[in-house]
């Protein structure tokens, strides 16, 4: 009953005149950053946070989360009109959209990811409203130990998911944790691999670190893209914004089996949008009467994709909200804006601040529906954003990074970081490393070792602490599992082809 | 080859981390740990992340010994000179920040790039950076309050 109270002021807080603007500057901004290449959902929100500063948290939190979702909406747009995904998780939208824009069906293909956005992430978000209570009673039994084996199995999850080699990503996650081990220590009051630099005392910044590896990065490999000549035109939006009932037909089902695959998707940490979208797209193939289709505009490739991939975000927000650990890159962004305005997300957010967390989560369903407003009727202004020359776009976005990370501190330092990690994230990524895991244990870095070390002082010293309860032994073989799962995977499939041969 | 420079950059990293851990001073006052405990920790998973990596690198050459493809191969291309000139171009950029000012630094920066990569449209181009810039800063200092750098301008 108290819940319901709660969920019902939070209600109040999302419609009160104040949270509806910033609800609507989210989206308007989040279909803007989705549309444009170049400033991903994950830079957008990390510059937004210095500049933001003296915000209200709920209202700050609001328009953040508006930007997360908002920008899948209008990564669909980029898709569909000149098949390179604005966002990463609509690269399988660009397969059948882009083939649908070419046979003159833009309109349609555009109709049905808005549709399917809005019914998929209003799924996501009833998912998230229903399971976030239970989940956050079962987290109240948490203690550090339980804390630090949660956090790690975050990381390996995501380390071992993201890209093409586990390696690679435990690389990337441990490069996160040692630039999170940079400053002061906490507990002794110690420096840490400051190099003599004044401003490292504080630690390197999660907002430089992430403006530069993915604005500063999209920028080198976009500059790039301009001079080789592969930056593509966008087409023309033909046909009505509008579905046929034959396509009304079609699209129906893959949107709700997508909303439900991209909320449990969502949920496991290190999946993310891109693997929920690829995942309905797989299976609408497979249910398909005309699995030929796909690929050639199919309106169900396009459907399904875009509603999964629009219900993962709220997914995602699950146990970010509810136990206060992201399972991916832009919820850790997420996470650090929080933390940023002193808001410590976890099962004590829902105790303390139920008109910040409900608030948060009933803003999305009027988000859900603004979107739909925004990317039906009013889609050409959006789509007119391609069409600027992408020789003037690219620069600008280094000069809006500059005023974000100049706003922080006031120092040239954070400027030089940018341009550092612009430079790491354009060459990781020609050498397929994956920067999400970076930026996840960057986020959580020092929470993991505050943990540890706490659990380490509760116990006077004794391991026997992590592997001491059902949580964390659990949490310890998930772990285990998510680390030798991709090694374990193509030996198996080895083995059983050996087995089919003979 | 990439796999097996990132192989050796990890183990420098390792070396390099597990060096600067050693400068760090104990005070293990009421913390069973202290402050070094945990970086040790991030070395070891460094060292053992490198040797995943090997084993990666051992199972790949194993392939391409049975007749598949080296996608590891290392080339320098024109269009690496060009993101080397953009990086080159982004640091005068930022040296000349706080000196020049962000209006005058950013529109010397713009105009450059643009001027490359917008080839022939001159007047677009140079209408666009004054643009930008003026309204960035008059919106970022004036309305939301942002610190910019002033530099030689006076306002």
């Amino acid at each position: 009953m108290e819940t319901l109270t709660h969920i019902l002021n939070g209600f109040s807080v999302a419609m009160q005149p104040i949270n509806l603007w910033y609800t609507f500057l989210g989206v308007f901004m989040g279909t803007i950053i989705g549309v444009l290449p170049g400033i991903g959902p994950s830079a957008g929100i990390a510059l937004l946070i210095p500049i933001t500063y003296g915000m209200n948290p709920t209202s700050a939190l609001i328009m953040m989360a508006g930007i997360y979702y908002g920008a899948k909406y209008g990564g669909s747009t980029t898709a569909i009109l000149i098949r390179t995904p604005g966002e990463a998780a609509s690269v399988m939208t660009s397969i059948d959209g882009y083939e649908m824009a070419k046979k003159g069906r833009a309109g349609a293909a555009l109709a049905v990811s808005a549709i399917g956005s809005f019914i998929a992430g209003t799924i996501g978000v009833i998912g998230l409203t229903l399971f976030a209570v239970p989940l956050t009673s079962m987290a109240l039994k948490f203690g550090p130990a339980e804390y630090f084996t949660l956090m790690l199995f975050a990381m390996t999850a995501v380390s071992t998911l993201t890209g093409k080699s586990p390696a690679k990503g435990l690389i990337a996650t441990i490069l996160g944790l040692m630039i999170a081990t940079i400053g002061i220590d906490l507990q002794s009051g110690q420096a840490r691999y400051t190099m003599g630099i004044p401003e490292f005392q504080d630690g390197v910044g999660f907002v430089v670190v992430v403006v530069g590896l993915f604005a500063m990065a999209e920028v080198l490999r976009g500059l790039e893209g301009i001079y080789r000549g592969t930056s593509a035109e966008a087409m023309k939006i033909k046909g009505k914004l509008w579905l046929t009932r034959e396509e009304w037909r079609r699209s129906i089902g893959p949107i709700w089996r997508g909303g439900i695959i991209g909320f449990v998707v969502g949920v496991l940490p290190g999946a993310g949008g891109t693997i929920a979208s690829i995942m309905s797209y797989t299976t609408e193939k497979r249910l398909s009467k005309h699995p030929e289709e796909f690929g050639h505009g199919a309106i169900e490739g396009v459907a399904g994709p875009e509603s999964a991939n629009n219900s993962d975000t709220a997914g995602a927000l699950v146990p970010l909200l509810t136990l206060g650990i992201p399972g991916g890159g832009a919820t850790a962004v997420m996470l650090g804006a929080f933390i940023m305005y002193g808001v410590q997300p976890g099962p004590m957010l829902f105790q303390n601040r139920p008109d910040l967390v409900w608030g948060l989560i009933n803003s999305m369903y009027i988000g859900n529906v603004m979107l739909v407003i925004l990317n039906l009727p009013l889609i050409g202004l959006f789509v007119r954003l391609l069409y600027i020359p992408q020789g003037i776009l690219y620069p600008m976005i280094v000069a809006i990074s500059a005023i974000g990370a100049y706003a922080i501190n006031g120092s040239v330092v954070d400027l030089w970081l940018i341009l550092l990690f612009g430079v790491i994230g354009y060459i990781f990524d020609k050498v397929d490393i994956p920067v999400a895991p970076l930026v996840l244990s960057l986020v959580l870095g020092g929470m993991m070792e505050q943990s540890f070390r706490q659990a380490m002082t509760i116990s006077g010293g004794d391991l026997k602490i992590f592997y001491g309860s059902a949580i964390t032994v659990t949490l310890l073989v998930m772990s285990l599992i998510s680390v030798l799962l991709p090694f374990v995977i193509p030996r198996l499939r080895a083995l059983g082809s050996k087995g089919d041969e003979s | 080859m990439t796999d097996r420079i990132i192989f050796v950059c990890a183990l420098l990293l390792a070396g390099v981390y597990f060096w600067g851990t050693a400068q760090i001073p104990s005070l293990e006052l009421g913390d069973p740990l202290g402050p070094k405990a945990f970086p040790r920790m991030l070395g070891v998973g460094l060292l053992i992340a490198a040797a995943m990596l090997l084993a990666e690198i051992l199972r790949d050459r194993k392939k391409v010994k049975a007749g598949g493809e080296d996608s590891g191969a290392l080339r320098w291309e024109a269009h690496d000179w060009v993101v080397l000139a953009v990086v080159a171009w982004t640091a005068i950029y930022i040296a000349l920040f706080e000196p020049l000012g962000y209006m005058l630094a950013t529109l010397i920066y713009l105009l450059g790039l643009t001027g490359y990569f917008n080839r022939g449209r001159h007047l677009m181009n140079g209408l666009t950076c004054v643009l930008f810039v003026a309204i960035s800063y008059s919106a970022f200092t004036k309305l939301l309050g942002v610190n910019l750098a002033r530099g030689i301008i006076p306002f």
